[in-house]
């Protein structure tokens, strides 16, 4: 059975952001509540929660929808009227309150009503699934599991799948194979116990990072600053993270969980009352959704001021910079961080020191293996490293030395990983991780995953420099991965292209360019850019756009496929690259655009070629010399970043035959595979397309336009100056519409245009405000 | 020489361009419905009619070609009508009466439709293809100027505040909800058929807008002016159409007169305050009917913008209570080429309505003209 149509019941956040999920992934899903209680005598509307809950997925933000034709895809009704649709439902999703008496009468409704063989879930987080299913038909039972997601289910890549003894091991395998291919989730296999995987130890690294605080006299400043980044943490540490999430959660997490515990598991006697944060609550003290948190923004008296909470006393003051040498260390490594001798590195031994014994202590009972624990934790709490990666960091013998000799305990697995010489090894050039039962075993990845990073393990690179490497993928392929800082492409990038062009040409079949980074390149080094300005070296400048103009044309016409697959953004230099791709299979979360004029320059490597070329009127489209030109103009000039790969063919950053693959660790294999069936389908390169551009009309046209966003106040004087040059470029120059104009002829427009804006003053202050704020100035 | 009659006056409701009810309606046939409605209204013999003449400000797409032509066919006129599409901008469907008054006094044709549409929806304003004279538009500043832009000139210039002009639209929204609350449209009204749906009444108007309502927009234009979309005329999808036939005609056949065209003048000013072109349009057509303002009882000013209302009431001394009675384009709505035969057939149905004996219709022009109309009992 494929999951062709869903049904989530609850419209709450989790439940419409699931749903959103669903039809994000291009499958319709059926969106169900109770009917509102309506004022006697009004025939209101009996699925208004539903729809309500539709319409505010439209306006969140970040947005859970990657596209509006998402949102056509879930259908509002209600359980007392709609039930009957259930007859042609595969999957559905129980999203509602947590409480075993809701929950089953629910369930037992579904029964007779739903498709025979469907298979029933629940987003439940702190309910076992043998109280969800106890007493009800086998027949259910075999059917049901736990989908455990996070919030919000678009971003967070955790989905928690959890059987109990009844279910149908076919039900979890497609649950896993639809949550893995189809929602693009990482899939931990948990077991019935609380709080799943990812709470279990999250909740737990929480509890442990508060206690160690107050019990260590740390300001929340100074606890963030080691909490965060330098653990492999999410920068906001734990206060600002406990304000992120509501302080109002805590204490109903912290009840679940201490009530579902046995008394001597090291949570229970870890948690304890802490009457702060009652009062914050009763306060209105909540996070960022109420007056503040931990961290409170004070406006009185006009000015915006930070504050933070003193943890003694409660009361509030501007928050100052922590500043401790041991934050510092942590560049150096986990271990350099807890072997410091401040209060930070202390701050980080206690939590880390419990918490990796704690996770060390819940394998197998919690998950099968050490790889579920360390996923759950990367993709559910967004850590760097998960728990058994940060020991291997640390030295597992290390680590468990240092327990000892502090005579704290070591769990048995600890124990025999840093006997048998940590938790992971590479062996034969595959990644093994340390089981339970004392062996390694491989750590298996589902049929369809390709990462360079596996085979980075035994293969040297064909071709590297200092920002690019080549590496062979197997089956003639070859990858072309950026890995210069966030990936800004420079001279070394461009001739790595080059070189990579060259080697596939003569000794492979074809070319993917994909990276593992956060981003797939945030475009061209500004900082080089500005370096060689200041000091007038424009030749070099020049010299730069002329040869990223050549890599890309090279790349286009390269005479076997070209597929790019970026995930994550693709800006400026990054989206030429794609654009200049004979395909592209993008990740389903990448964000493309060409934002040049943020530093006050056009997009130089032939985007904007790109885009009059992607703009040409289809068969739909108004005729003319302007619509493409208009099209390209307001894309560019407004410097418009797609939010999802959808969105991206909605601007055309991505043409309507690129592919979408919705889990980025698939990325790479459906790349590759592209490429090989471009290959049997006998690829070509393109046809270059000949242009009938309007000329100085159509430049006169578009400043018209801008004068009357700059009367508006919504263009400023140096945006004003940047898209007369742009508009030079996209109306083609001197030409007229009755001339034909080749590629060149636009990519030399290009060229002036950023030679002439890089020599104005307004440019290089947006350059150098870029580069000291990473914020655009408005100039 | 024969006189002209205004013998019949209809309308489509009109709606916001982009979101209202008739954005999925194609501009020929929404014309070609109000053009049926008035057939049917006034009983007028198809085969005596000489000519389509049909204002729209943006002739292209669905409004391309000879659109004039291809609405007769469309509502099913005989062959042997003729089509015209005239332009003017916004005078463009009193342009064509204008046309027809002056063919029926030569002699040249009975029985005209003179009739005008507008999708701004369907087609933008400024056209698909926005392709000006790069050397004129270097030369003459106000050539290519937007409305807005003009109707804060207008503004500065007349030093009309913010207030004035909100006050004003305030007002066009009151006459329009009263009206339509005491049915005064539903005689000049055709529906229109949109999908499932069946649109009966105009959607611009706000019923609830208040000085308060409109103090809280920002400007529209510029950041630093005063004309915000509040007391803007709205894009507007919509279409009108009169039926204009020569005096003898209508008695002869029976046909109820609203008004007969006592006289009619273009005229041009500057550009950049384009919103004054009624004021010199006005002196003239009033000058060749032998009238002064002091006789006219019933005025229809197309409220593009509330500044140039406000400044052309101001320099030809308009009484208030005389003008735009069932409110005006900032209430009703603003489609370009149906205002100039919405606002003739309505002075005209008035001047029956009220009883009255003279009546004027007046609108600006974007590129800088003016355009008006006089009329008298008949």
């Amino acid at each position: 059975m494929t999951i062709a149509k869903a049904c989530v019941v609850g419209a709450g956040v989790m439940g419409s952001g699931i749903a959103a999920q669903i039809a994000n992934a291009g499958v319709p899903v059926l969106l169900l509540d109770i009917v509102p209680k309506a004022a006697p005598g009004t025939t209101g509307d009996r699925s208004a929660i539903a729809r309500g809950a539709i319409d505010k997925l439209l306006k969140a933000d970040p947005a859970p929808l990657m596209s509006r034709a998402a949102a056509r895809l879930i259908t509002p009704g209600n359980i007392e009227d709609d039930l009957a649709q259930l007859s042609d439902v595969d999957w559905i999703v129980e999203a509602i309150i947590e409480r075993v008496d809701l929950k089953q009468d629910l369930y037992r409704k579904l029964e007779g009503k739903r498709k025979a063989g469907s298979i029933v879930s629940s987003n439940t987080s702190t309910i076992p699934l043998s109280h969800l299913v106890a007493g009800l038909p086998d027949g259910f039972a075999r059917d049901f599991c736990i989908t455990h997601f996070f919030n919000p289910p678009r971003y967070m890549r955790l989905l928690e799948v959890v059987g109990g003894p009844k279910t149908r091991p076919e039900a979890i395998q497609e649950i896993s194979a639809f949550g893995d291919v189809m929602l693009g989730k990482a899939i931990v296999h948990a077991k019935d116990t609380p709080g799943f995987v990812a709470n279990r130890i999250g909740v737990y690294w929480m509890q442990a990072a508060v206690t160690a605080a107050l019990d260590l006299g740390l300001t929340v400043e100074q606890a963030d600053a080691i909490m965060g980044r330098p653990i492999g943490a999410p920068k906001t540490g734990i206060f600002g993270l406990l304000d992120l999430v509501g302080l109002d959660l805590m204490p109903h997490v912290d009840k679940s969980m201490a009530a579902s515990l046995p008394p001597d598991d090291p949570y229970v006697k870890l948690r304890r009352d802490w009457p702060l944060l009652s009062k914050m609550i009763a306060d209105g003290y909540t996070g960022r959704k109420g007056k503040g948190g931990f961290y409170r923004l004070n406006t009185e008296g006009g000015q915006r001021i930070k504050e933070s909470i003193d943890l003694t006393t409660g009361t509030y003051a501007p928050s100052t910079t922590a500043r401790l040498e041991s934050a510092d260390a942590a560049k150096g490594g986990l271990k350099a961080l807890v072997s410091h001798k401040d209060k930070g590195g202390q701050y980080a031994w206690s939590v880390l020191s419990r918490l990796l014994t704690y996770a060390a202590s819940l394998v197998p009972q919690i998950a099968d293996n050490i790889v579920e624990l360390d996923q759950a934790m990367k993709t559910g709490f967004n850590f760097k490293r998960g728990p058994f990666e940060m020991i291997d960091q640390m030295g597992t013998a290390w680590f468990a030395e240092r327990l000892r000799a502090e005579k704290l305990a070591v769990p048995a697995l600890l124990e025999n990983a840093a006997k048998a010489g940590g938790f992971y090894k590479v062996d034969g050039g595959r990644l093994n991780y340390f089981g339970p039962d004392g062996a390694y075993h491989p750590v298996e990845r589902a049929e369809g995953v390709l990462l360079l990073s596996d085979i980075k393990l035994s293969a040297k690179p064909i071709l590297r420099n200092g920002s690019a490497s080549l590496w062979d993928i197997g089956d003639g392929v070859a990858c072309l991965e950026f890995h210069s800082k966030m990936n800004a492409l420079d001279p070394d990038s461009l001739a790595l292209i080059k070189q990579a062009l060259d080697h596939v040409g003569k000794k492979m079949k074809a070319l993917v360019i994909h990276n593992e980074a956060e981003n797939f390149s945030v475009g061209a080094n500004v900082g080089l850019a500005l370096f060689a300005a200041n000091v007038a070296l424009w030749p070099m400048i020049d010299d730069l756009i002329g040869t990223g103009q050549a890599a890309m044309k090279a790349m286009k016409y390269a005479p076997f496929p070209v597929v790019a697959a970026p995930s994550g953004m693709a800006l400026g230099g990054g989206c030429e690259t794609v654009l200049h791709s004979g395909a592209v299979q993008a990740h389903a979360e990448t964000y493309i655009g060409l934002v040049e004029v943020g530093v006050g320059v056009v997009p130089g490597w032939g985007g904007c070629k790109e885009m009059l070329v992607r703009n040409q009127p289809g068969p739909k489209d108004p005729k003319g010399p302007m619509p493409p030109v208009a099209a390209a103009f307001e894309t560019i000039s407004l410097a418009k970043v797609a939010k999802s790969a959808a969105e991206a063919k909605e601007l055309r950053f991505l043409r309507a035959t690129d592919n979408i693959t919705m889990n980025r660790d698939r990325l790479l294999a459906d790349a590759k595979a592209r490429a090989l069936k471009m290959l049997d389908d006998g690829y070509q390169p393109p046809k270059p397309p000949e242009l009938r551009l309007p000329g100085p009309t159509g430049r006169t046209g578009l400043n018209l336009a801008v004068h009357g966003f700059a009367l508006q106040g919504k263009a400023l004087p140096h945006d004003v100056v940047v898209s007369d040059a742009l508009a030079e470029v996209l109306s083609g120059g001197k030409t007229d519409f009755t001339e034909v104009v080749n590629e060149d002829h636009v990519t030399k427009l290009e060229r002036a245009a950023f030679m002439k804006l890089v020599k104005t003053e307004g440019t290089l202050a947006r350059m150098e405000h870029m580069l000291t704020t990473g914020k655009p100035l408005r100039n | 020489m024969s006189k002209a009659v205004i013998a019949g006056y209809v309308r489509s409701p009109f709606h916001f361009a982009g979101k209202g009810a008739l954005t999925r309606v194609r501009p020929d046939d929404l014309a070609a419905t109000v053009i049926r409605g008035l057939l049917e209204k006034t009983g007028v013999r198809p085969d005596d009619i000489e000519d389509l003449a049909l204002g729209c400000a943006f002739p292209e797409g669905e409004q391309g070609l000879n659109v004039a032509r291809l609405i007769g066919m469309i509502v099913g006129l005989p062959q042997t009508v003729a089509g015209a599409t005239i332009n003017r901008f916004c005078g463009s469907s009193m342009q064509a009466i204008h046309m027809a008054a002056g063919a029926i006094a030569m002699g040249s044709g009975q029985a005209f439709i003179c009739a005008g549409i507008e999708s701004m929806t369907r087609v933008p304003m400024m056209g698909f293809n926005p392709m000006p004279n790069p050397a004129l538009a270097e030369k003459a500043k106000g050539a290519y100027m937007s409305m807005g832009e003009t109707a804060e000139n207008v503004a500065k210039k007349y030093k009309i505040s913010r207030k004035e002009q909100e006050e004003f639209a305030v007002r066009s929204h009151r006459l329009a909800t009263a009206a339509r609350q005491a049915g005064k449209f539903t005689d000049e009204i055709i529906p229109i058929p949109a999908g499932k749906e069946n649109v009966t009444s105009d959607g611009c108007i706000r019923e609830e807008t208040s000085m308060e309502a409109l103090a809280g927009l920002k400007p529209a234009f510029d950041e630093k002016g005063t004309v915000t979309a509040g007391t803007s005329s709205p894009l507007t999808d919509g279409a009108s159409a009169c039926l204009v036939t020569s005096e003898d005609y209508a008695k002869a056949n029976g046909l109820k007169v609203l008004a007969r065209v006592r006289s009619s003048a273009v005229v041009g000013c500057a550009p950049e305050i384009m919103g004054i072109g009624p004021v010199a349009a006005t002196e003239r057509a009033l000058k060749r009917a032998g009238l002064t303002l002091k006789d006219i009882d019933i005025v229809e000013l197309n409220e593009a913008f509330s500044s140039q209302s406000i400044a052309c009431m101001r320099d030809l001394k308009l009484d208030l209570d005389k003008t735009n009675i069932d409110g005006g384009a900032i209430a009703l709505g603003h489609p370009l080429g149906a205002t100039g035969a919405r606002i003739t057939g309505k002075a005209a149905a008035l001047l029956k309505r009220e009883s009255k004996q003279f009546a004027l219709a007046t609108q600006c022009i974007g590129g800088g003209q003016g355009i008006a109309t006089v009329l008298e009992a008949a």
